[in-house]
């Protein structure tokens, strides 16, 4: 019966008279998208679940907790890499250059802990620490930076360098006067600008005090980081005559050796620029002390620093001290 | 132990507050902006040697510093000269990397920089524009197109800047024009759009911007273009209606003032004021001023035949074109061709031919293309070509056999067909569909009915002779309806009421040329100075009167003599007025009433309506009609208007109005499907749910069109109700007051009875007294 009433309705389908209507809008595609859906994501609490781990991998992780947005979390791991630092030595599972490339953000990090604690990772760390662009990038930043704090840990960092690597941080490009314009610029030693008082456009101005409050112990370190800075700047390396001679006598039958064996550090031909962007006076390299005695005369900042210096021995006390050994420091480059 | 921190040294590290300090006094902070652009540079320098980290990193970020540096650079161009290059060298190279964020306030600082004046318009839109066009964000797209139409208009706000237009012009031209074929024109063709909309750009220039993209190979930069042509004038219009709307919603100057006097006097309140009336006097200048002349994009097209003809060879004509577009896509194109077919009375052959095939009741959207083929047609197009058209229609749509909506639509559409190509119909046809008044169907039968009626006029000899009516079989009687059915003629243009100012003229036997002379004189009966009107005198006056003494001794004779010399003429002008009478209706009708009361009662009913006819010619074409002429006519028409709706006139008048309603839209206004399904809608019959749902007020199922106010069954309270729900109001006080309680009314109608004189005026003056104050509480 059922079946019956089916054909049935079947039947009388066929006789349907379609509805007709005029100017009816086209029926949707078959194929058509249907776009109505929403997006949602997957929130993990933990970021990793696996639990034995091996040195290397550990090494790694800590490494990359580096980046880490939880201040303690990243203290703890540039603890850990200090004393696996420390205890490997030269064995590290990664490179000193690929550990200081993934810490160097952090001297400009907001916490004090996170930044001392860096600089004990880098005076822990051994061996070659790579091409010093960067990190000089990011000391002066920090030196530059707002707070007093962060500037304070970033010279630390800086005379680390000095320290270290004399002649990297200086043979870098614009290590040498991109350096000296920072510091130029900290202790505002404009040469052009009176300490008393300014027009500007028949506006008169009067300027506020030059020293910040609270503020010496900073200028100390500043003043202080700049002397060594200069010192080993504009000091010429000790010529000795007879060196030369007794290098060829040892390898005798060899000439040119230097240029025969393989370079001791990474990118030896880096000074060239052969794939970066071309320089400016500010960033080229200046790889001897002669010219860099040259183009500091060059563009004034002699002057302008021996003016600073005068003003601020006149201080006295520690920032005194600080600006004599600095004033030292130009003597070298007086004395040419 | 802890350092202290001095208060200057917590001040400064502030941005926002040394921002503030430097735009005071930009001297004295130099050093404090020299270290933070030190700041900046090292930090950029960082940043470009990773562009792709995010700047989160330390305590100050990259944004705060480029916003920082952005805001007071103005006050340091030298020591930061370099910025806004910088800015854009970073933009323009890691646009696609950037974090949105810094992206953004990159994008946002180089529209403060040009505020500034740091920068200028055209280094500003040469680069966002790029980038509008390259960047696969869409969020970063959305900002810069709004960057550039504010800086677009903000350019062209006091006047039209016409070099950085050009540029732009230029710009958006050869973005099309190298590559058809992409996608990136329809920033062009949007951008085009918006600042037509705004009136930014109203020139042929953009025009042909959009003509290049309708012309393009991408659907969607096509469709961009053509639509465009089709409403961006109506947008346009709306815009400028909208904004005057706004500006009339602005303060009243008697309250202001009402309220100046109560409150306590201040200076800020007195500026205020003071502002107020300047922006009051304003707007008044702003309201007396002419409105802009701007031409539609369709009259600025530089050659409307070619542009026709390409649009149609490329895009609708090829089995295979070059892009391919969807149904609707081609009748927005096709609706194009035909608006500019229609308008410009351009010649395009192959269009017609093209119809053919798509005028079945099964091709989706047909009445869409009904109506473009009603658009193309124009009387300069050959009706042969036309003739198999109406008769496919007809044979197609309008039958016994095919639905009601369907016979209606086909009905609608061959007249609109006729009524701008009347010889496209044959005789048999018309007496066929003729015959549909008398079908059942609502819809039908008033389509058919305004077929009947369009012919009466314009080719009554083509119906039988019991279908033409009076008027016509009058007219065809006398023998003026042949003028008309001749291909190729043209009308004359009138002036509407003409005939009733020549009439009231010779009553007044005003027709020298010393009233001529007087009514140039007093030309301006408002203004009491004559200095203007002086001047106006004593030019026009001299060519007047020679002008005016040849036509009158004419005019004497003029109609025996011109009866048989200008015949032809005047036959044409009885012609044009049967033609364009749905033009002007009301005024007409005396004038035709009386013509054809003449016409019944005399013999020759002809040679009276000639006379009527020539005399008016000659007043338009002899005399320099003054500007009291002109409002005299004026007056003329509204008292002929007064005349007309008495109550003989009423049903003519009504009858003429509709059909003046669609004879009467613009040129330039487009047929649309709604005008071909209009009756269709007659024929459809609502179902018992539809009815239903229309009595709940709920409209109609499934998202239907039609307005809700037209199928709302609700009784009159309930909408009532809703009007004032709709207001924030529950009930008005009479409702209140049929509700009470009858119990409760009785106590005080008992008393109201035994109330004392005093007591009774007593309350009729409260009553007075608080429809003064507005209400119980005071309407403050």
């Amino acid at each position: 019966m059922g079946s019956s009433t089916k054909k049935k309705k079947e039947k009388a389908k066929d006789f349907q008279k379609t509805k007709l209507k005029v100017g009816k809008a086209r029926p949707k595609n078959t194929n058509a998208t249907d776009t109505s859906f929403a997006a949602k994501s997957i929130v993990f609490k933990q970021q990793s679940v696996s639990e034995t781990r091996d040195a290397t991998a550990l090494f790694n992780h800590n490494l990359s907790l580096l980046s880490s947005k939880t201040e303690p979390q990243r203290r703890d791991a540039l603890q850990y890499l200090t004393t696996a630092c420390q205890v490997a030595g030269e064995e590290l599972p990664q490179p000193a250059s690929a550990v200081i490339s993934k810490a160097q953000p952090l001297i400009l990090d907001g916490s004090n802990g996170v930044r001392q604690q860096l600089l004990k990772l880098f005076k822990a760390l051994q061996g070659d620490i790579g091409p010093l662009e960067q990190l000089l990038l990011y000391t002066r930043a920090g030196m530059t930076h707002l707070s007093t704090e962060i500037r304070l840990s970033a010279l630390a960092v800086l005379d680390w360098l000095l320290r270290t690597q004399t002649d990297a941080v200086l043979t870098c490009p614009g290590g040498w006067i991109k350096t000296t314009k920072t510091f130029q610029n900290l202790l505002s030693w404009q040469g052009g600008l009176s300490s008393t008082g300014a027009t500007m456009n028949g506006k008169w101005s009067a300027t506020k005090a030059a020293t910040s409050l609270g503020n010496n112990k900073l200028l100390v370190q500043q003043l202080n980081s700049l002397a060594t800075f200069l010192t080993a700047g504009l000091t010429p390396e000790p010529v000795d005559p007879d060196a030369a001679g007794r290098r060829a006598a040892d390898l005798f039958p060899l000439w040119h050796t230097d240029a025969h064996v393989l370079p001791k550090g990474s990118n030896p031909f880096g000074y060239l620029n052969l794939f970066g962007a071309p320089r400016d006076a500010e960033s080229e390299v200046y790889d001897d002390a002669e010219s860099r005695y040259e183009i500091f005369g060059e563009l004034g900042l002699l002057a302008d620093f021996q003016a600073g210096v005068k003003e601020a021995k006149k201080e006295g006390g520690e920032v005194g001290r600080a600006a004599a050994l600095v004033d030292k420091a130009l003597r070298l480059a007086d004395d040419r | 132990m802890k350092r202290k921190v001095g208060a200057l040294e917590k001040v400064d590290a502030d941005l926002p507050n040394l921002q503030h300090k430097i735009k005071v006094d930009p001297i004295s902070y130099q050093e404090d902006f020299v270290n933070q652009y030190g700041l900046y540079t090292s930090i950029h320098e960082l940043f470009l040697t990773s562009p792709t980290t995010t700047d989160d990193t330390g305590l100050v970020r990259l944004r705060d510093l480029i916003d920082f540096i952005s805001h007071t650079a103005d006050c340091y161009p030298k020591i930061a000269g370099s910025f806004p290059n910088d800015l854009i060298k970073l933009l323009q190279l890691h646009h696609a990397t950037l974090d949105p964020e810094l992206r953004d306030k990159i994008v946002g600082s180089l529209v403060l920089l040009r505020k500034k004046d740091m920068i200028d318009s055209n280094t500003l839109l040469n680069t966002l524009w790029p980038l509008l066009v390259s960047t696969p964000s869409k969020s970063l797209r959305a900002l810069l197109y709004q960057k550039i139409v504010s800086d677009l208009r903000n350019s062209n706000s006091k006047t039209t800047n016409h070099k950085l237009n050009r540029s732009m012009q230029t710009t958006c031209y050869n973005l099309i024009a190298s590559d058809p074929a992409s996608p990136k024109g329809i920033w062009a063709v949007k951008l085009t759009r918006e600042l037509w909309k705004r009136q930014v750009w109203s020139d042929a220039k953009a025009v042909s911007i959009m003509e290049i993209a309708a012309l393009s190979q991408e659907a969607k930069v096509v469709t961009g273009g053509v639509r465009f042509f089709l409403g961006g004038d109506q947008e346009r219009e709306e815009a400028a209606d909208e904004e005057s709307d706004q500006e009339e919603k602005n303060i009243s100057m008697g309250k202001l003032r009402h309220q100046a006097g109560i409150n306590k006097k201040t200076a800020k309140r007195d500026n205020d004021l003071r502002a107020a009336a300047k922006k009051v006097k304003r707007n008044e200048k702003k309201k007396g001023a002419p409105h802009p002349l701007n031409f539609s994009a369709l009259h600025l097209l530089h050659d409307p035949q070619g542009f026709a003809e390409k649009l149609f060879q490329q895009h609708l004509q090829p089995s295979q074109p070059k892009v391919r577009l969807n149904l609707e896509q081609k009748l927005f194109v096709l609706q194009l061709v035909s608006r500019l077919v229609g308008l410009h009375k351009l010649t395009l052959i192959p269009l017609y031919s093209y119809f053919l095939k798509f005028l079945t009741p099964r091709q989706p959207s047909v009445t869409s293309f009904l109506a473009s083929l009603a658009q193309a047609t124009h009387n300069l197009v050959p009706p042969d070509v036309l003739e198999p058209l109406v008769q496919k229609i007809a044979n197609e749509f309008v039958s016994e056999a095919a639905a009601a909506q369907v016979a209606s639509a086909g009905l609608n559409g061959i007249r609109e067909v006729c009524v701008r190509q009347p010889l496209a119909m044959n005789e048999t046809l018309l007496q066929d569909l003729v015959q549909y008044r008398k079908s059942k169907d609502k819809g039908v039968q008033m389509a058919a009915r305004g077929l009947l009626s369009l012919y009466r006029e314009v080719g009554a000899e083509m119906l039988r002779k019991r279908d033409r009516g009076r008027d016509a079989a009058m007219k065809v009687r006398s023998g003026e309806m042949d003028g008309a059915r001749r291909f190729g003629h043209v009308e004359e243009g009138g002036i509407e009421g003409l005939e009733l100012l020549e009439k009231w003229k010779e009553e007044q036997g005003q027709e020298g040329s010393e009233d001529e002379a007087a009514g140039w004189d007093n030309w301006d009966a408002r203004s009491d100075s004559s200095e203007s009107s002086g001047g106006w005198v004593n030019v026009e006056s001299e060519g007047e009167e020679i002008d005016i003494s040849d036509s009158e001794d004419e005019r004497e004779k003029g109609a025996e003599k011109k009866r048989k010399m200008e015949n032809a003429r005047v036959k044409k002008a009885v012609g044009k007025e049967n033609v364009d009478e749905d033009d002007k209706p009301a005024e007409k009708t005396p004038a035709k009433l009386e013509a054809s009361q003449r016409a019944t009662a005399s013999l020759e009913p002809a040679a009276a309506l000639k006379r009527e006819e020539a005399r008016v010619s000659t007043l338009a074409t002899t005399r320099i009609l003054t500007p009291a002429d002109l409002a005299k006519l004026q007056e003329l028409r509204q008292s002929a208007a007064v005349t007309a709706s008495l109550p003989s006139a009423k049903r003519r008048k009504l009858q003429q109005d509709a059909a003046a309603k669609t004879a009467a839209r613009h040129a330039d206004d487009a047929v649309t499907a709604v005008d071909i399904e209009g009756l269709a809608k007659l024929s459809h019959k609502a179902t018992k749910e539809e009815k239903v749902r229309m009595a709940k007020g709920l409209g109609l199922p499934n998202g239907a069109t039609e307005d809700a106010g037209a199928n709302d069954h609700r009784s009159t309270t309930a909408r009532r109700k809703e009007k004032k729900a709709a207001e924030g109001k529950s009930t008005t006080n009479r409702e209140k007051a049929r509700k009470k309680n009858f119990l409760m009314t009785l106590g005080k109608a008992k008393r109201k009875g035994k109330r004392s004189l005093g007591e009774t005026a007593k309350v009729l003056k409260a009553h007075v007294e608080r429809g003064k104050r507005g209400g119980r509480r005071g309407n403050k």
